[in-house]
């Protein structure tokens, strides 16, 4: 057998005797279109939160419109009591537009020529988009089935509601493009930091020396942080010089974010390769496991774009967390006050991971 | 005692890799392990230099529990394993930095520490070098250098000079002395005698994870190795009738030689010189060959000692 052949053939071999490599190998892409498909694969590719202000006293016909859109399928219905209540929720996104039903909508309506307001949240133009056309089509169908003699459709009174700045597509792509260090860069480099001395078998060494394996973490973690910090920089700095985007670069709120989001990286990395037995099932399990995420977090799209039951995973995702913490710095203008809960969400859950990844690792060293 | 091993038992599995060992290293003795692949050794010094758990049995090194006092004992052990533990992309004096690190060397004692491993190991002539630029050799020093950066009290190392050739080879036991002089404990794992017969002031032989046989190479030699042997090499078409004439000596031949017992060699030899050459049969040479080690472990074990399990 030539030296080509034999090296092919010593690595097939290798590859079906590891089965976590085997695993992954396979996972990749069956996730990624499991993913693919519940995001693209269906009738209805958005879901989003929205306010309704009834202001005409809940009489059955706007009761009836009000359950009947929330029966879209693609909109879910919160009611407010007042415009103000309403509105506060849209500036902290957690409705993406709101409804309001005027006074004497009935009674227009049964003379023949109803109007509602919309106030769609302008900072991500893809869901303003998508939630202004959702809802347009709706009263312009709503008419047909409600009353037969009424001719005319709602109309909608539309106006864009703008928290901080007024965005464009770079403006929204660019704080998601920051987020790719975070999950990337964080995860990829602390799995393959322990990986490679493991492979190498430069781990014996710094095993059998007196430090304890939080140190010998903690040291990864410092590196990994470099790097990630290094990959932050580089994207800011083509992405301010490539895009120009008015963006807010507060670096005193980004930074502690940042930090803690590559912390969670990192942990998450460190897990990873304790659990991974050979280097190349590590490394697939990092990336795989990166790339899925990506797609949870609203990097690069909105989490509404998911279906609701991804939509559930998307939350429970610390990164998550960072990446709207960091396009509300960026876009929203928020303060320190407004990202409370991202900081708190991820410094808690950067400790459980942590936890876990020493917990691993000393199962791992002392066995 | 440095190090006193006690009835330690280590399982893989099904398997006794470690099975009831029991010794003890002096301080300032080398102390070898010797045995074939698979015997233990790796196992046993392992778990001395607290990479492995064990299941029984009790391990101290300078009078501290391997349990309860691990990490101080790491501080008293420089742990030098078979395969180079050296990163490639750095310099021998960064990856010397890095070791110092892990045990809190301070910059003076690592500029002393440096200074001893250029002077009593060699290595001050690739200090600066990357390790990826050095030879196999080179890298091996290094490596055994930066084990012991930190000045450890005892020395580790698991099969120092193996697939070295025979220059290099002598040039390490010279190294693995000199650390005895400077005052080191050294224990040792090796599966070549005459390594273990050169260096070692005591050996333990293992077999299947247990020690056969654990003295002085040259007791072990006197007392389990045998008598010395006469090997007696003459011309091809006499060998026939040499061995005839050596009837009543119970000889062997191997590779056309008469290997012959010899309670009393010097003896035997006049004796069997005289006898062969009233007979017109002529030696081309004829040597007194003692015991060694090999003929140690093959009386304990009844196999060779470079033959692989």
């Amino acid at each position: 057998m030539n030296p080509i052949m034999g090296i092919a053939v010593k690595d097939i071999k290798t590859f079906f005797r590891e089965k976590g490599t085997i695993f992954w190998t396979i996972a990749f892409p069956i996730l990624i279109m499991l993913l693919f498909t519940a995001i693209f694969g269906r009738d209805i590719p958005f879901n989003a939160n929205i306010g309704i202000v009834n202001e005409d006293n809940e009489t059955p016909i706007t009761n009836n419109m009000v359950s009947e859109l929330n029966n879209t399928g693609f909109l879910v219905v919160k009611t407010f009591t007042n415009r103000v209540e309403a509105l506060r929720e849209l500036n902290v996104s957690n409705v993406r537009g709101v409804v309001i039903i005027p006074q004497n909508f009935t009674t227009d309506f049964i003379s023949g020529h109803a109007n509602i307001s919309l106030v769609v949240d302008g900072t991500n133009p893809d869901v303003a988009r998508l939630v202004s056309n959702g809802i347009k089509t709706f009263f312009t169908q709503y008419y047909k089935t409600v009353i037969p003699g009424y001719t005319a459709p709602i109309e909608v009174n539309e106006e864009i509601s703008f928290v901080g700045q007024e965005i464009g597509y770079k403006e929204n792509i660019v704080p998601g493009m920051l987020c790719y260090p975070l999950l990337f860069s964080s995860m990829v480099v602390s799995t393959g930091a322990i990986v490679y001395e493991r492979e190498k078998g430069t781990l014996k060494k710094i095993r059998a020396s007196p430090i304890h394996p939080i140190s010998m973490l903690f040291g990864k973690t410092l590196a990994a942080l470099f790097q990630t910090a290094i990959s932050i920089l580089i994207m800011a700095v083509m992405a301010v010089t490539l895009l120009a985007p008015s963006l807010n670069w507060d670096v005193s709120l980004l930074v502690p974010i940042m930090f803690l989001g590559s912390m969670n990286g990192i942990a998450l990395g460190l897990i990873i390769s304790c659990i991974g037995r050979a280097p190349q099932e590590a490394s697939n399990a990092a990336t795989t496991i990166g790339i899925v995420l990506q797609f949870f977090i609203g990097m690069y799209f909105p989490i509404e774009y998911l279906p609701t039951y991804l939509q559930q995973v998307g939350k429970v995702i610390p990164m998550t967390y960072a990446a709207q913490a960091i396009r509300d710095i960026m876009v929203r203008n928020a303060t320190l006050n407004d990202i409370l809960l991202p900081i708190a969400t991820l410094t808690f859950s950067a400790i459980i991971l942590y936890a876990v990844g020493v917990l691993l690792y000393k199962r791992w060293v002392e066995k | 005692m440095i190090i006193e091993v006690e009835n330690l038992v280590k399982h893989y599995g099904e398997v006794k890799a470690v099975d009831g060992v029991s010794f003890n290293v002096e301080e300032g003795e080398i102390f070898g392990l010797l045995g074939p692949n698979g015997a233990g050794k790796t196992t046993l010094m392992e778990i001395i230099c607290g990479l492995r758990r064990f299941d029984s049995g009790k391990v101290t090194v300078q009078r501290y529990d391997l349990v309860k006092d691990a990490y101080k004992i790491r501080g008293f052990i420089g742990f030098c394993p078979q395969e180079t533990l050296l990163y490639d992309l750095l310099s021998v004096r960064e990856n010397f930095a890095f070791s110092a690190s892990l045990y809190r060397l301070s910059s003076k004692k690592f500029k002393e520490r440096v200074e001893f491993s250029s002077k009593v190991l060699g290595v001050g002539d690739f200090l600066d070098r990357r390790v990826e630029q050095l030879s196999g050799g080179m890298k091996r020093r290094a490596n055994l250098a930066a084990s012991i950066i930190h000045d450890p009290l005892i020395v580790i190392l698991d099969e120092p000079t193996v697939g070295f050739d025979p220059t290099i080879k002598r040039e390490f036991w010279e190294l693995i002395k000199n650390l005895k002089h400077y005052g080191k404990t050294v224990l040792l794992s090796t599966h070549d005698m005459y390594e273990a017969d050169e260096i070692c002031d005591r050996v333990a032989i293992m077999e299947r994870g247990k020690i056969a046989a654990l003295d002085k190479p040259h007791i072990l030699k006197k007392t389990i190795g045998g008598e010395p042997t006469l090997h007696i090499k003459v011309k091809e078409s006499q060998l026939d009738e040499a061995i005839k004439i050596l009837d009543k000596h119970a000889c062997t031949v191997i590779d056309d030689e008469i290997q012959v017992l010899a309670k009393n060699p010097w003896k035997m030899m006049s004796e069997i010189s005289e006898k062969l050459v009233s007979h017109g049969v002529y030696t081309d040479r004829i040597e007194i060959v003692e015991p060694t080690l090999e003929d140690v472990f093959m009386k304990l074990s009844g196999k060779r000692l470079n033959v692989e399990e």
